[in-house]
């Protein structure tokens, strides 16, 4: 059992049966979490920080760090907003164009010039919130289309949204291209040991460009979909996405050190965080409730992801030993 | 994450070692200071006294936050997004204790409250090699529910009585605040060059496992490089609290970025290893000017957030080429 609590690859799975199971123990007699409420709002959180968490999950797939989906995820929106107006459509075109533009340069910035990609989305994510703040210029902006924003929140077949379907549905195209794929593999080749995917032959510039280009697209997208589902947009209001977002895919099972992961193990982190969220939720408590719950998780986690984890545990038993 | 996540190739590494390209570094970081310098000089209105003291006070701030992240930076942990919140922590304690027990007592427990909350960030790092961004993301997201929890996010005032305590005003015609960070810079530097510490904290971050190695107690260091890093986050905390006479959670909630991006362009490597608090001063300084100056020229707020992202990007591209050339 402890082993497979540690093992990357089970880890999502223990994570959220832990998490189900504490909230109905919790929740005895009392009829809060089992129901189709509780699994509506799970899927909203889910489609909030899905694709931003999908994003930056692959780019950790690949031993890199894309800190700016956060940025992205607010600007998406901001650019949806001020563009959609019109047409929804082309506002969700001007988004995914701005991300796609943005993750292209990221990365050609990082395969040119061999940087770090912390450094380099480090400076993507201020210009990406600074070009949110200059294009609303600090306001919050709204969107007119209210039966749009209703549409896309009006739960079908009870327990989904537009939104939630349209997240879930990136996810099942990402298990599928990931699983039957060449290019999953050679995601895995280029984060477990890039020099051997480089000389085996695998794309190494072209998956880095590409990973980035996407994560960046993606997260703009969730953020577009949120705004409009919220009928307004600001440059301040959805920058808080990354810490959920690197919260999910560890929990999923993504190592940080690259190589290990599956967009599977990803869409049920993402779930986890988010029936803990709206659990916490159907039971009332107060919001920091969640901040504690999260933070102790991702304690939890760094602690059992660190390398010298079995060490340290193997000096105390031999120092207790000897005592 | 991997070594390459942040770092160029090795064998740029090496090159920046050789005295050469370290000069070439000094003068990009030179010219960067003489062409921001320049700049702000020719802008009307930047040599007016009210300017420069909003300036030097506002600088500090970040400034502080800056320094205590370059110790985290040269340690080889990157960076933690936990500084600004340790700051609001020690801003809040300093100004509780301030109110029941005098100045004295709340300086102390303000700078105890920020080393203790950094110190066990550093204990998960060193001891167990925890990743230092989770470990930071959570230390911070663990703050703001614990604070919340305690607080109610209220805002702390400083009493009537304890207002006469406080510092403030002007030092040698300087604000306090600057003399402050003039200070902390200081400090730092001296313990940098100076002290067995400052020198192990260079190697382990250069080699975490070279350092091991070769016997060097990574773990005190480590748990010591965080702890500098809280003193001054809660001294950045405390200068909040003096200036605003309160103090609440929401302080110095985006400050982490603004010291991240101060260090890097400063041009204290990020994959950590190099570095100093100079450099970082030379960071806070050129970012500090670059915002006055737009603000003189007009400019609102928004446009400076923009233009700090690109500055960043810039450096970063920058840096790294004059390394490899």
């Amino acid at each position: 059992m402890a082993r497979h609590l540690i093992d990357p690859a089970y880890r999502p799975f223990v994570f959220f049966v832990a998490v189900i199971l504490g909230l109905v123990l919790v929740d005895i007699g009392e009829g809060n979490i089992l129901t189709s409420a509780t699994a509506f709002s799970s899927l909203q959180y889910f489609s909030t920080f899905g694709l931003v968490a999908l994003g930056l999950g692959l780019t950790m797939l690949i031993g890199e760090f894309d800190l700016s989906v956060g940025g992205l995820f607010g600007l998406g929106g901001c650019v949806a907003v001020l563009t959609g107006n019109e047409n929804a459509w082309v506002g969700i075109a001007c988004a995914l164009a701005t991300g796609l533009g943005f993750g292209l340069i990221q990365g050609l910035i990082i395969t040119g010039f061999r940087l770090g990609s912390v450094a380099v989305t480090l400076g993507g994510l201020l210009t990406a919130n600074g070009l949110a703040y200059v294009l609303t210029l600090n306001k919050t902006i709204t969107f007119d289309d209210i039966d749009l924003a209703l549409a896309l929140n009006e739960p079908i077949a009870t327990v989904f949204s537009i939104r939630s379907i349209v997240a879930l549905a990136f996810f099942a195209i990402a298990i599928v291209i990931f699983s039957t794929m060449r290019v999953g593999r050679d995601l895995i080749a280029t984060g477990s040991d890039r020099r051997a995917a480089m000389v085996s032959g695998v794309g190494v510039d072209k998956i880095l460009i590409a990973s980035f280009a996407l994560s960046a697209s993606i997260s703009a997208l969730g953020g577009a979909l949120l705004s409009y589902g919220l009928a307004s947009a600001s440059p301040a209001g959805l920058a808080d996405v990354l810490v959920p977002a690197i919260a999910a895919a560890i929990l999923g099972g993504v190592s940080l050190a690259g190589g290990v992961g599956t967009p599977f193990g990803l869409a049920v982190g993402v779930l986890t965080l988010s029936v803990l969220r709206s659990g916490l939720n159907a039971l009332g408590v107060p919001p920091f409730v969640n901040s504690i719950a999260s933070g102790t998780i991702l304690f939890a986690v760094a602690i059992i992801d660190a390398p010298y984890l079995a060490r340290q545990l193997r000096s105390l038993g031999s120092r207790l030993r000897g005592a | 994450m991997r070594k390459e996540a942040f770092a160029a190739p090795v064998a740029d590494e090496a090159a920046t070692r050789t005295g050469r390209v370290s000069s070439r570094l000094t003068i990009a970081r030179g010219g960067l200071l003489v062409v921001v310098g320049a700049f702000a000089l020719l802008t009307p209105g930047f040599l007016s006294v009210p300017s420069l003291t909003t300036l030097l006070t506002t600088a500090s701030f970040v400034g502080c936050l800056a320094m205590a992240m370059t110790f985290i930076t040269i340690s080889g942990n990157i960076m933690s997004f936990a500084l600004g919140g340790t700051a609001a922590v020690a801003a809040v304690v300093f100004v509780h204790v301030l109110n029941a027990f005098g100045y004295a007592p709340a300086v102390i427990a303000a700078l105890v409250a920020g080393a203790l909350v950094t110190a066990a960030q550093g204990a998960l790092v060193g001891a167990l090699r925890a990743n230092p961004i989770i470990v930071s993301i959570a230390a911070n997201v663990l703050i703001y529910g614990v604070a919340e929890w305690l607080t109610n996010n209220e805002t702390a005032h400083i009493s009537e009585e304890a207002l006469g305590l406080l510092i403030k005003g002007k030092l040698f015609g300087l604000p306090v605040e600057f003399c402050a960070f003039v200070l902390v810079t200081i400090i730092g530097q001296l313990v940098l060059t100076f002290t067995v510490f400052g020198r192990n904290l260079f190697y382990i971050g250069s080699g975490f496992r070279a350092a091991e190695a070769v016997g060097l107690p990574t773990v005190r260091t480590t748990i010591g490089a965080y702890c500098w890093a809280g003193l001054f986050s809660a001294v950045a905390g405390i200068l909040l609290a003096s200036r605003f006479n309160q103090a609440n959670m929401e302080f110095a909630l985006r400050y982490d970025y603004d010291a991240i991006a101060a260090v890097l362009v400063g041009g204290t490597a990020i994959q950590g290893g190099s570095g100093s608090m100079m450099r970082t001063f030379v960071g806070v300084a050129a970012i500090s000017i670059i915002q006055v100056v737009l603000l003189l020229h007009g400019l609102r707020e928004e446009w400076r957030l923009l233009i700090m992202g690109l500055v960043v990007l810039a450096v970063v591209i920058l840096y790294s080429s004059r390394q490899r050339g």
